[in-house]
C-alpha cells in the first residue's frame, strides 16, 4: 500500500506535469518583470523552423538576449549588439519603451534546408498595442534550423551645425493679489472648422478639424457630448491622442472623437466643446511630410504612406501622425492616426503608414497630415 | 544532563515563542515589511478603520468603494494600535503577533499527527519557513498568515470535539475559527478543504482503529455540527462580505499573475514562488512523501500536503485550473505553498527526531544551518528578486501636493508608484480612481482589461495600458486631473493625450501632470454602498469573536494532553497494518 | 447673526405699530464717516442698527445722541436705525459711497488684429476705499495711444457708476496703452495689436544637394504690419512621388522649409486662408 501510494503520487505529479506543459498558457504573465528562461531540458529543441522561430521570438519576449541570438545563423552577418538594437530600438523611439508581448508566425515557403517565415509581431507600447509584420528566412544548420537575420540599416546622421531661430512662448502667471480686470490676457481662439458624425462598425465617431485663429499658441482639447432624441446627453468623449493638442497660430488640427458603444441611430444631436488654453509652447521641431500617396501595402490594407523629415537639429523621439481624409466636396469624412517606431534623427527621414477604412477608399479625394511629437524631456 | 537525554525532550512551547520573537521581532522592528507589495494596502484600509470604524465606505480608491470586501480583523487591530504606536509600528506589531501565534498553531495542530517532541521541532522549524519569510517581507501578506496562524490553533480543539466531545472544545474551535475566518476569507474556503478535511479523516480513522474513545458515526455527526455552526458564525461575522459578493461577483479580467506560471518554463518564477519558500525542505520532500505514504495515520496530512503543494506549483500542473474553474484567474498560488509548508512540518519534525536521535550534535548543526539558511535566502531574495521596484518614489511631495490649494477636490492617479500608491492614498484627503485591490473594483475602465493597478499599467502590457488609457479617456468623467509619474514610460501617452507637465519633485524623479479642462470630482453613485446597519455589524463582529476567543483561550484552559501520543518509528505500516 | 435679524425683523413691525415718538437720522452719509442719530424721551433702549452686511445692537440712553461709527457704514446702502424702550421707533438713513479712490478698468480683447471695426471694448468702474461702486455722476475719459501717436480719445459720462466704449482697433501693429481716468484717478491697460492675415504671399524657392529650399518674402498684412512670428505657413509640393506638405512657422518675418525629393515639383504656399504663388521646379541635373 505505502509504495503503491508513493508510486501513484509521484506519478501523477510528472504526469501532471508533463500535460501543463503541453497545455496552451493562460492569460500570461506581467511583462517586463522576470526574464527567466526555461529550466534545462524543458526547452524545445530548434528542429523545425517554426520552432526555431518560436524560440528565437520567446527569448527575444523574455530579453534573454545571448539565448535568442544563439538562434540566430552566424551566416547573418550581424553582431548580438545590433541584433539588440534591432528590437530594443535607439535614441529614446516608441521601440525603446515597448515590450514584444506575443507573436504569430506562419511559413511562407519552405524546402529541405531553407524556410520562409512571415512573423506577426504584437507589440505592448505607452501609447496603445501596436503591430508589425516581418518576413525572416530561416536556414538548416547540421540539425537544427537558425534564423538568417536581416541587416537593419539605422539611419546615419553626419556631424554638421545646424542655426536654430529659437521661438517659444513662455507664460508668465499674474499673482493673486493682481487688480481685478488687470488679469487679462484672453485664452487662445481657437474654432472647430468641421465637424462630421458618421457610424463605425456599432459605435460612432465624430471628427472634422479645429484651427487656432489666434497669433499665440494654443493647447486644444475638443469634447463631444452626443445628445438623443429627448435632449438628453448619452455620452461625451474627448479627442483624446486623435489630435495635435498644440497648435501654432494659423494651424489646422485634425481631430476625432470616438463612441464605442453609441450607435449613430441613437443620437440626435452632438454638441462640440473646444477647450483652449494659454500654455508655453515652441515652434520647433519643423517636420515636412514627404511623399504622402494612397497605396494598398504587402498585407492589401489601404494605407496612406509617406516620410517624415525632421528639418530640425533636434531628435523627435516619438512621432505621430494624425490625418484628415476629404471627400470630393471638401468634408472629412476620416481621421486616423499612427505612430512611428523608430525615433526621427535630425535631418533625416522615416517612413508612416496610416490606414484607411476599405469602405472610404473609393470617397476620398484628398488628405492632410499633422505631425505631432513626443521629445525625452521637453514635453 | 548527557547529549541523549538533552536530544529527547520536547522543545518547550515558550521557548519556542521567544525563537520566533527573536527571529522576528528585529526584523519587524526594522520595518522590513514595509517594502512589501502588501503592507501599505493593509495600512491604507486600517487608516480607513481609524477614521471610520463603522462606515467601511471608502471614498478614496476607485472613486469609492466598500472595505467590506475584504474581511477586517488584522487590519481594525491595526486601527486599534495605531492609536498608541503610530500606523505603520501597529502593522509590524500585529504582524509580530500572527508570527508569534503561528509556531503555537503549527505546534497544537502537529500534535494531532506526531508526539510532542516532534511537534515541538515542527514548531521551530516553522519560524524558519522560507515561504513565512516571503509572505511577510516579501509579499505582506499579513492576513493570510494571522489567519493561518488562527486556524491552526483551531484545528485540535475540532480533533477534540470530534474524538472528545468536549463542549469547551466546541467553544473554543468555534471561536478561534471564527476569528481566523474574520482575518481572512480564502484561507478559510481552502482551509476547510486542505486542513480540516485531513484532521477530519484522521479523527475517523483514530475512531475507526480504536485509538480514541469515540465513535466513527460520533465523530462525523460531530464534525456535521462543529461544521454547520461554524458556517453559520461565518455567515453571520462576515454578512456584509457575502452580501458584497453576492450583490457585486467579480466578473473582470483575469489579471495575470507570476504565481500562474509554469515554473519549468521560467526560472525566475521558479525561484521565485518554489525555491525560495521550500528552501532547504525541499530536501526534506522525499522523505515527506515516503514517512507520509509508510504511515497509515499521516496519509490524510500528506494527501492534503501533495494537493496544497500540486496547487502552489501554480500553472505547472493543470489540477489547479481544472479544479478552481474561473477561480483559478483571481486567486494567486503562493499562499498554497505556504500552507504546504505548514502541513509538511509534522513530517519534518519526524524528520528531524530522527536525526537527532542518529547523529545528536551533527543533526543539531546541520538542522540549525538548514533553517537558518532557509530563512536567510528569503531575506537575501529581498534585494535580489527581479519583482522588486527599482527605485522607490518619496511619497511626501506628492503628498503635500495634494492636500494643498484645493487640489484634493480632484481626483487623482499615480503610474510607477507600485506599492506606494497605497501609502499616499493613506495620507492624503484626495481620492483616487485606481486602488490596490483588485476585487473591489467596479469601475467598467479597470475591470473590462486583464490588468491590476493603473499604476503598475505597463507590466500588465496591452491590456494594462489600454485600461490606462480609457480611465485617461474618461478624466473629466471622473474629475481625474492630476496624474504623478514615478516612471517616463507613461509620459508619451499622457503628451499625446493632451497632459501637461506642471511640477516635478524629489530632483525630477517624480513629476505632476494635469489637465486643464477637467471639472472638480463629483461622488460617483454606487449601489455597492453598504447600508448603515452593515457598517454596525462589521465594526462589532469580526473585532468581537477576535476578543472571544482571547477570553476564552483564558477562561477555558485546556486539557495538558491529546488523546494520540505517537513518536511514528519509520517502518511503522505493519504496526498499524489492518 | 440670525437671531439678531429675526429680533431686528420683529422689532421693525413694533416700530411700525408705534407712533409718535421721534428718532433722527442724517439724509445721506458718505460711507466710513461717523454719523450722529439723536432721539427722544428717557430711559434706556436697545439700540439697533440694521445695513448691507452690517447689524449691531446696543443699549442706549434715550434723549441722547447716538454715534455711529464710520468703520460700522463702510457699505454703501440702505440703513435702518430702530431704538426700542417699550415700545420700538425706527427711521432709514442711506450711506453713499465716498470718493472714489481706485478705478477698475477692463479692456477686451488682450490681442486684436489690426483694422477690425468695433474690435476694442473697454469699461470703467470707480470704487471708494470701501470697494463700494461710485454711483454719482462723473465723466471719464478714455484714451488709446500708441507707441509716438494718438489713437482715440473720448469723454463719457458715466450712468449709475459704469463708463465704458468701443472702438475699432488701429493699422500698426504693436502695443496700444488704454487709459481711462476719472477726476485724479486713472487705470491703464494694454492691448496687443497684432499683424492680420497675410497679404500678398510670395516665396522663392531653389533646388538644393537635399531637394529643394523654399522661403517666403517677408510675409505682412494688407497694412503692411509683419505678420506674427509662429504663423503656420504650408508649403506643398507635388512631385512624381506624391505630395509632400511642410507646415513652417514664421520665424523673423520669413518661412522657410525644405521639401526633399529630386524630382520636378510644384510647389504652393498658403497661410490660413490665403494661398500665395506658385512655383514650378525642375528636376536635378
Amino acid at each position: 500500500m505505502n509504495r503503491a501510494l508513493l508510486i501513484i503520487l509521484i506519478a501523477a505529479t510528472a504526469l501532471l506535469m508533463a500535460v501543463a506543459f503541453f497545455m496552451p498558457a493562460g492569460p500570461g504573465a506581467t511583462v517586463g518583470v522576470a526574464s527567466g528562461s526555461a529550466l534545462p531540458g524543458f526547452s524545445p529543441k530548434a528542429n523545425t523552423p517554426e520552432q526555431a522561430m518560436a524560440n528565437v521570438l520567446l527569448d527575444v519576449k523574455r530579453r534573454n538576449w545571448d539565448r535568442a541570438f544563439v538562434g540566430v545563423s552566424k551566416t547573418s552577418g550581424v553582431d548580438e549588439r545590433a541584433f539588440i538594437e534591432d528590437w530594443t530600438g535607439s535614441s529614446g523611439s516608441l521601440r525603446t519603451f515597448s515590450n514584444l508581448e506575443g507573436f504569430e508566425s506562419r511559413p511562407l515557403h519552405a524546402t529541405n534546408d531553407e524556410a520562409q517565415m512571415r512573423v506577426r509581431l504584437h507589440w505592448s507600447t505607452p501609447v496603445g498595442p501596436e503591430e508589425e509584420a516581418r518576413d525572416f528566412r530561416l536556414m538548416r544548420e547540421g540539425d537544427t534550423w537558425k534564423v538568417v537575420w536581416p541587416h537593419t540599416e539605422t539611419a546615419s546622421v553626419p556631424a554638421q551645425v545646424i542655426p536654430v531661430d529659437y521661438l517659444r512662448w513662455d507664460l508668465v502667471s499674474g499673482g493673486a493679489e493682481d487688480e481685478w480686470g488687470a488679469r487679462n490676457v484672453d485664452a487662445p481662439h481657437v474654432r472647430i472648422l468641421s465637424m462630421n458624425a458618421v457610424q463605425a462598425g456599432d459605435g460612432s465617431v465624430v471628427m472634422g478639424e479645429v484651427v487656432n485663429e489666434d497669433t499665440i499658441p494654443a493647447f486644444v482639447n475638443v469634447n463631444a457630448t452626443v445628445v438623443d432624441g429627448s435632449g438628453n446627453a448619452i455620452d461625451e468623449e474627448s479627442s483624446f491622442d486623435k489630435i495635435a493638442h498644440i497648435l501654432l497660430p494659423k494651424q489646422v488640427s485634425p481631430y476625432r472623437v470616438d463612441f464605442p458603444q453609441i450607435s449613430l441611430q441613437r443620437v440626435k444631436n452632438v454638441r462640440m466643446d473646444v477647450k483652449a488654453t494659454l500654455v508655453p509652447a515652441s515652434a520647433d521641431p519643423v517636420i515636412g511630410v514627404m511623399d504622402q500617396r494612397l497605396e494598398p501595402d504587402a498585407q492589401g490594407k489601404n494605407v496612406l504612406r509617406g516620410n517624415l523629415f525632421n528639418e530640425s537639429g533636434q531628435t523627435v523621439n516619438i512621432p505621430h501622425v494624425v490625418a484628415s481624409f476629404y471627400d470630393n466636396n471638401g468634408k472629412v469624412v476620416w481621421v486616423a492616426d499612427g505612430y512611428v517606431e523608430r525615433a526621427l534623427l535630425p535631418q533625416s527621414s522615416e517612413p508612416f503608414a496610416v490606414e484607411v477604412p476599405r469602405a472610404l477608399v473609393g470617397k476620398v479625394q484628398n488628405f492632410h497630415v499633422v505631425v505631432n511629437q513626443y521629445s525625452l524631456g521637453r514635453s | 544532563m548527557n547529549t541523549a537525554e538533552r536530544y529527547s525532550r520536547p522543545i518547550p512551547l515558550l521557548a519556542i515563542v521567544l525563537v520566533a520573537l527573536a527571529v522576528h521581532g528585529p526584523l519587524l522592528l526594522m520595518q522590513l515589511p514595509a517594502g512589501s507589495f502588501d503592507t501599505n494596502f493593509h495600512i491604507f484600509f486600517a487608516s480607513h478603520y481609524a477614521h471610520h470604524w463603522f462606515n467601511p465606505w471608502n471614498e478614496k480608491w476607485f472613486a469609492g468603494f466598500s472595505q467590506t470586501t475584504y474581511p477586517p480583523l488584522t487590519h481594525q487591530w491595526i486601527a486599534i494600535f495605531s492609536n498608541v504606536v503610530g500606523l505603520k509600528m501597529a502593522y509590524m506589531l500585529v504582524q509580530l503577533i500572527a508570527m508569534l501565534l503561528l509556531p503555537v498553531g503549527v505546534y497544537r495542530f502537529a500534535k494531532i499527527w506526531v508526539g510532542e517532541r516532534a511537534a515541538s521541532y515542527a514548531a521551530v522549524g516553522s519560524v524558519f519557513l522560507g515561504a513565512l519569510a516571503f509572505l511577510a517581507y516579501q509579499a505582506g501578506q499579513l492576513a493570510t498568515i494571522a489567519s493561518v496562524a488562527l486556524y491552526l490553533n483551531a484545528l485540535p480543539y475540532f480533533y477534540e470535539w470530534m474524538t472528545e466531545a468536549q463542549g469547551r472544545s466546541l467553544v473554543k474551535g468555534v471561536a478561534v475559527g471564527l476569528a481566523a475566518a474574520a482575518a481572512h476569507h480564502v484561507t478559510l474556503i481552502f482551509g476547510v478543504v486542505l486542513f480540516a478535511g485531513p484532521v477530519l479523516w484522521l479523527a475517523w480513522l483514530d475512531a475507526r482503529e480504536e485509538r480514541v474513545a469515540a465513535s466513527e458515526r460520533g465523530v462525523i455527526a460531530r464534525a456535521a455540527i462543529f461544521g454547520v455552526i461554524v458556517a453559520l458564525g461565518v455567515g453571520a461575522v462576515l454578512l456584509p462580505y457575502w452580501i458584497s459578493i453576492v450583490q457585486h461577483p467579480i466578473h473582470q479580467m483575469p489579471i495575470p499573475h507570476d504565481s500562474r506560471a509554469n515554473f519549468l518554463l521560467n526560472s525566475i518564477t521558479a525561484i521565485n514562488y518554489f525555491v525560495i519558500p521550500y528552501g532547504v525542505l525541499i530536501l526534506a520532500l522525499p522523505f515527506i512523501l515516503m514517512r507520509g505514504c509508510a504511515n497509515r495515520r499521516l496519509r490524510p496530512l500528506l494527501l492534503g500536503f501533495w494537493v496544497t503543494f500540486i496547487f502552489g506549483l501554480g500553472g505547472t500542473t493543470p489540477l489547479p485550473r481544472w479544479l478552481l474553474g474561473r477561480a483559478y484567474e483571481i486567486l494567486t498560488f503562493e499562499r498554497f505553498t505556504f500552507w504546504a509548508t505548514l502541513m509538511a512540518m509534522p513530517i519534518v519534525g519526524l524528520l528531524a527526531m530522527e536525526l537527532l536521535d542518529r547523529f545528536r550534535d551533527k543533526a543539531a548543526v546541520g538542522l540549525a544551518l538548514a533553517a537558518v539558511s532557509t530563512l536567510g535566502l528569503a531575506l537575501a531574495w529581498l534585494t535580489v528578486n527581479p519583482y522588486r521596484p527599482a527605485r522607490t518614489p518619496d511619497v511626501k511631495p506628492v503628498i503635500a501636493f495634494l492636500n494643498r490649494d484645493g487640489h484634493d477636490s480632484y481626483r487623482y492617479i499615480t503610474l510607477g508608484f507600485g506599492s506606494e500608491l497605497a501609502k499616499v492614498s493613506t495620507y492624503t484627503d484626495a481620492g483616487s480612481v485606481d486602488g490596490d485591490y483588485n476585487s473591489a473594483r467596479l469601475l467598467p475602465e479597470m475591470t473590462s482589461y486583464g490588468s491590476a493597478q493603473l499604476t503598475n499599467s505597463k507590466f500588465y502590457g496591452s491590456a494594462g495600458m489600454a485600461s490606462l488609457r480609457a480611465m485617461l479617456e474618461h478624466a473629466n468623467r471622473y474629475g481625474l486631473k492630476y496624474v504623478f509619474v514615478h516612471d517616463s514610460y507613461y509620459e508619451p501617452l499622457l503628451t499625446f493625450a493632451g497632459w501637461r507637465k506642471i511640477e516635478t519633485f524629489d530632483n525630477g524623479e517624480t513629476t505632476a501632470w494635469s489637465k486643464d479642462d477637467v471639472p472638480p470630482a463629483h461622488k460617483i453613485e454606487s449601489d455597492a454602498v453598504p447600508p448603515r446597519w452593515e457598517g454596525l455589524l462589521w465594526g462589532t463582529l469580526p473585532i468581537g469573536v477576535s476578543i472571544l476567543a482571547i477570553f476564552l483561550e483564558f477562561l477555558l484552559p485546556g486539557k495538558r494532553r491529546l488523546p494520540v501520543l505517537m513518536e511514528v518509528p519509520a517502518c511503522a505500516e505493519e504496526h498499524y497494518a489492518v | 447673526m440670525r437671531r439678531l435679524l429675526l429680533l431686528c425683523a420683529g422689532a421693525v413691525l413694533l416700530a411700525g405699530a408705534s407712533a409718535g415718538q421721534e428718532l433722527r437720522v442724517p439724509p445721506s452719509v458718505s460711507a466710513g464717516e461717523d454719523a450722529t442719530i439723536s432721539t427722544a424721551g428717557s430711559g434706556q433702549a436697545t439700540f439697533y442698527v440694521v445695513g448691507p452686511g452690517v447689524a449691531s445692537k446696543s443699549s442706549v440712553n434715550l434723549g441722547e445722541e447716538i454715534q455711529l461709527h464710520g468703520q460700522d457704514l463702510r457699505n454703501a446702502g440702505h440703513y435702518m436705525a430702530i431704538v426700542c424702550s417699550s415700545t420700538c421707533q425706527s427711521a432709514s438713513f442711506y450711506v453713499i459711497a465716498a470718493k472714489p479712490t481706485n478705478l477698475s478698468f477692463l479692456v477686451h480683447p488682450s490681442r486684436v488684429p489690426v483694422g477690425q471695426e468695433n474690435a476694442v471694448s473697454g469699461v470703467a468702474l470707480p470704487f471708494d476705499t470701501f470697494h463700494n461702486l461710485v454711483l454719482s455722476p462723473a465723466e471719464v475719459n478714455f484714451t488709446m495711444n500708441a507707441a509716438n501717436a494718438a489713437l482715440f480719445s473720448r469723454s463719457v459720462h458715466m450712468q449709475q457708476g459704469i463708463g465704458w466704449f468701443r472702438t475699432s482697433s488701429g493699422k500698426t501693429a504693436g502695443t496700444v496703452r488704454v487709459v481711462a481716468s476719472v477726476a485724479d484717478l486713472s487705470a491703464r491697460r494694454a492691448v496687443q495689436q497684432v499683424a492680420s492675415d497675410p497679404c500678398n504671399l510670395r516665396m522663392q524657392g531653389q533646388r538644393t544637394a537635399k531637394g529643394i529650399t523654399v522661403q517666403t518674402e517677408p510675409v505682412r498684412d494688407c497694412s503692411g504690419n509683419p505678420v506674427s512670428d509662429g504663423t503656420i505657413v504650408s508649403f506643398g509640393a507635388v512631385t512624381a512621388n506624391g505630395r509632400s506638405t511642410v507646415d513652417a512657422p514664421i520665424k523673423h518675418g520669413v518661412a522657410r522649409a525644405q521639401i526633399e525629393g529630386s524630382g520636378a515639383a510644384v510647389v504652393s504656399v498658403a497661410s490660413g486662408v490665403v494661398i500665395g504663388n506658385e512655383l514650378h521646379i525642375g528636376a536635378q541635373q
